[in-house]
C-alpha cells in the first residue's frame, strides 16, 4: 500500500479560556491516500474547520495544538520550523476558505494576488506568472480571463470569486487541497457548478482532497471516503458508499435522517436528532453523543468508546447499528 | 471618472467663492477703513480720494467683484495696521510656514508611520506598549503645552535649541529659507516636533487600529494559507487596506493641524502667516484676517480635493464606480 498523502494521528487542539484548557479536537485520526477525496462531515462546531487549520498550522491563540502527529507524504509537518511551514502552505497544501466574498484582498487585483502566490513558490518571471495566471483563470472556467486578471474582487460575483479562490489554492500545484465548505456561501445553482469544477480539477491534477462540509449530499457526490465528526472527535469513518448504505454510528444514521430527502409519497421528510451537540467545555463523560442517543446504555455514560479499527469501516460506538441488523 | 473630477473641482471653486464672500463681508462691515488708514487730521479731499481709491462708494456686489478680480491679479488689499499691501506681506511670511509644515510632515512620516506599523504588527511587544502609553500624552496634551514643555526642557534647561525665531535665513529668489543654515535647522526642530505631536500620535493610533483589524480579516488568513511571507503580507496585503482610512482620517484632521500651526507659531514666535494672523487679530486688522481665512480655506479645500482624487489609485473599489 502506498504512503498516504496525509496522515493525521491523535490530533488534539485546546481552547484556552481563563487559564484553563478546553478540548476542541480530541484524538483526531485519519489518512488521505494519494488522489483520494476524504469528506469531513458533521454539525456546525464539530471541529471540522479546526482540523483543517491545525493541519496547516495556522491556529491562533486562544487555540493551540497539544498533541498529535501530522505527516505529509511521510514528512512530519508538526516538527517543521515556522519558516519551512510557510513553504508547505500554498506550495504543498492548498486551502480554500468558506466565504469567497471575504477571502480575496479587496484592494489588490486578481492578477496581483495570483502572481504573488505563484512567484512565491515557483521560479517564474513576471511574464510567465502572468501567462500561468491567465491559464488558471481559464481553467477554473472564467470567461474573459485577461479582464478578470485586471479586475478587483468587488467587480466579480460570488461564484466567480470562489473560482478564483480555487485557482489561488491550486496555482502552485499542491499535493493536497483542503476545501472548507467551498460551496456553503454560494447560491444553489452555483454550488453544483463549483462541485463539478472541483471534481474536474481533482481528476485532472490528481490532487488529493480533504473536503469539509455539513452536507451529506455533497459527500455522496464528491468523496471516496468519509470521516464523521462529533464534538471534536471522529466517530465514524468509512468508504462513502458503505457509510451511506449502512452507517454504524447512531449519530451518522441520525445525520442522514436529518438530511431532507423525499419519502415513498414524494413528500420531503426531515427527522432532526433531538437535543444539541455539547459545546466546548460542556462535554459529558463517556460517549459525547449519549445524551441524544436512543441506544445509550450505562457504559456509554461512563466510558468513551474508542474508534474501533474494523478494516475500513470504523465506528466509535459500543452498540453500533449493524449488530441490530445481524441479530 | 472625468465627470466626477470636474464636478468635484467645480464644487471646490464654489465653496471657495462662498468663503471669499464671507471674508469680504467681514472687511466690508467690520471696522472703518477711513479711520484706520487716514491720519486724524486728514482733509475732506483726502477722505474723498481714499473712498474713490477703495471703491467704497460702489454697491456691495460690485465691490465684491472688484475684490475677487483683485485677488486673481495678486491684489489682496491693504493692511489697516501697517498700510502695506497684504499680498507681499503674506508672501514674505509664507516660506517660514511652509517649511515648518513640511518639517512636521517629515516628522509625522518618519516617526508616526513606522511606529504605527510596529504597534499594529506587534501589538503586544514592549516597544508597542511603551509607544501607546506615551501617545496618550500626545493626544491629550494641548499643543501649546507640548511647545512650552519642549522649550522648558530643551531650550531653557539643556540649551540645545533656541526657543524662538527661525535662526539665520538665506534668500533664494523670492524665498527665504532657514534650511540652509545650521541655526535655521536648530530653530525648526522644536516647533516641528510640537506641530507634529498631534499628527504623529494620530497616525500611530490610526495605523495600529487599522492594521489590527485587517490582520484579523479572512483575506489575510487566506494569504497566510497560501504561504506568502509575513513581510509581503504586512507591507502590501495589510498596509494597502490600512492606508486608506488612515489618509482619510488624517485629511479630516487638517483643520486641527492648521489651528495648531497658529498656536505653534505663536509659542515659538515663528515668523510665518500663523503669527501674522495672531498679530492681525490683536490689531483688529480685518483685511489681513479675511485674506488669511480665504487662504486657509483654499489650502484646506485643495488638500481635501487632492486626497479624494488619489483615492482610486489606492483603492480599486472606487475606480470604476464613478460615483
Ligand atoms: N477563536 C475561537 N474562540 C473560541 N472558540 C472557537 C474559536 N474558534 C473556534 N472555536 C470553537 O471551536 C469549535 C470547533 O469549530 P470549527 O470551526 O472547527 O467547527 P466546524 O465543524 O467547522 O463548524 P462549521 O460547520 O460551523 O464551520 C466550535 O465550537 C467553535 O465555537
Ligand atoms: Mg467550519
Amino acid at each position: 500500500m502506498s504512503e498516504p498523502v496525509l496522515k493525521v494521528r491523535d490530533l488534539s487542539v485546546v481552547l484556552e479560556r481563563n487559564g484553563r484548557d478546553f478540548p476542541v479536537l480530541d484524538g483526531v485520526t485519519f489518512d488521505i491516500a494519494p488522489g483520494e477525496v476524504l469528506g469531513l462531515v458533521g454539525e456546525s462546531g464539530a471541529g471540522k474547520s479546526m482540523t483543517g487549520i491545525a493541519i496547516i498550522d495556522l491556529l491562533v491563540p486562544p487555540l493551540r495544538r497539544t498533541s498529535g502527529t501530522i505527516a505529509l507524504s511521510g514528512e512530519r509537518l508538526d516538527q517543521l520550523s515556522a519558516k519551512r511551514m510557510r513553504r508547505v502552505r500554498g506550495k504543498r497544501i492548498g486551502f480554500v476558505f468558506q466565504d469567497p466574498m471575504t477571502s480575496l484582498n479587496p484592494v489588490l487585483s486578481i492578477g496581483r494576488q495570483l502572481t504573488d502566490t505563484m512567484r512565491r513558490h515557483l521560479p517564474l518571471t513576471r511574464g510567465e506568472a502572468r501567462e500561468r495566471a491567465i491559464a488558471w483563470l481559464t481553467r477554473v472556467g472564467l470567461a474573459n480571463p485577461p479582464r478578470v486578471f485586471a479586475a478587483a474582487p468587488h467587480e466579480l460575483s460570488g461564484g466567480q470569486r470562489q473560482r478564483i479562490v480555487i485557482a489561488l489554492a491550486l496555482c502552485a500545484e499542491p499535493d493536497l487541497l483542503i476545501a472548507d465548505e467551498p460551496t456553503t456561501a454560494l447560491d444553489v445553482s452555483v454550488q453544483a457548478h463549483m462541485l463539478t469544477l472541483l471534481r474536474e480539477l481533482h481528476e485532472e491534477t490528481g490532487t488529493a482532497m480533504m473536503l469539509i462540509t455539513h452536507d451529506l449530499g455533497v459527500i455522496a457526490k464528491m468523496a471516496d471516503r468519509v470521516a464523521v465528526f462529533y464534538a471534536g472527535r471522529v466517530i465514524e469513518t468509512a468508504p462513502t458508499g458503505r457509510l451511506i448504505g449502512a452507517p454504524l454510528h447512531p449519530y451518522t444514521a441520525g445525520l442522514m435522517q436529518a438530511t431532507p430527502a423525499p419519502d415513498a409519497d414524494g413528500a420531503m421528510r426531515v427527522r432532526a436528532i433531538p437535543g444539541a451537540m455539547p459545546g466546548i467545555g460542556a462535554l459529558p463523560p463517556g460517549c459525547a453523543f449519549h445524551p441524544r442517543c436512543e441506544r445509550a446504555q450505562a457504559i456509554c455514560r461512563e466510558e468513551r468508546p474508542p474508534l474501533a479499527d474494523a478494516g475500513g469501516h470504523d465506528a466509535a460506538c459500543y452498540f453500533p447499528l449493524v449488530e441490530e441488523v445481524v441479530s | 471618472m472625468i465627470a466626477h473630477t470636474t464636478e468635484r473641482i467645480l464644487q471646490t471653486v464654489l465653496v471657495l467663492l462662498a468663503i471669499s464672500f464671507i471674508a469680504f463681508l467681514l472687511v466690508a462691515t467690520l471696522g472703518d477703513p477711513l479711520t484706520s488708514l487716514l491720519p486724524p487730521d486728514a482733509s475732506i479731499a483726502d477722505r474723498q480720494d481714499l473712498i474713490m481709491r477703495l471703491g467704497l462708494d460702489e454697491p456691495l456686489l460690485t465691490r465684491f467683484l472688484h475684490f475677487l478680480n483683485g485677488m486673481l491679479h495678486g491684489d489682496f488689499g491693504i493692511s489697516y495696521r501697517t498700510q502695506d499691501d497684504i499680498g507681499p506681506m503674506i508672501a514674505t511670511r509664507l516660506p517660514a510656514t511652509i517649511e515648518l509644515a513640511f518639517a512636521s510632515l517629515l516628522v509625522t512620516l518618519f516617526v508616526g508611520v513606522p511606529l504605527g506599523i510596529l504597534c499594529g504588527v506587534r501589538p503586544n511587544g514592549i516597544i508597542s506598549r511603551g509607544v501607546m502609553l506615551v501617545s496618550i500624552a500626545g493626544i491629550t496634551l494641548p499643543n501649546f503645552v507640548v511647545g512650552v514643555l519642549l522649550i522648558a526642557i530643551f531650550s531653557v534647561h539643556l540649551g540645545w535649541f533656541p526657543s524662538f525665531g527661525r535662526g539665520d535665513t538665506v534668500q533664494i529668489g523670492g524665498w527665504t529659507t532657514g534650511l540652509l543654515t545650521l541655526s535655521g535647522w536648530r530653530a525648526i526642530i522644536l516647533p516641528a516636533i510640537t506641530l507634529a505631536a498631534f499628527q504623529v500620535t494620530f497616525v500611530i493610533r490610526m495605523l495600529r487600529t487599522q492594521l489590527l483589524e485587517v490582520g484579523q480579516s479572512e483575506h489575510i488568513r487566506f494569504a497566510r494559507a497560501r504561504g506568502l511571507s509575513e513581510r509581503r503580507i504586512w507591507s502590501t496585503y495589510a498596509m494597502r487596506n490600512a492606508l486608506l482610512p488612515t489618509i482619510t482620517m488624517l485629511a479630516l484632521q487638517l483643520g486641527n493641524v492648521i489651528a495648531f500651526s497658529v498656536v505653534t507659531e505663536g509659542v515659538f514666535a515663528w515668523p510665518g502667516i500663523g503669527s501674522l494672523f495672531l498679530q492681525s487679530i490683536q490689531a483688529a486688522d480685518v483685511p489681513v484676517i479675511a485674506i488669511y481665512l480665504i487662504f486657509v480655506g483654499a489650502i484646506f479645500m485643495i488638500i481635501n480635493l487632492v486626497v479624494e482624487l488619489i483615492y482610486p489609485l489606492v483603492d480599486p473599489r472606487l475606480k470604476r464606480s464613478g460615483a
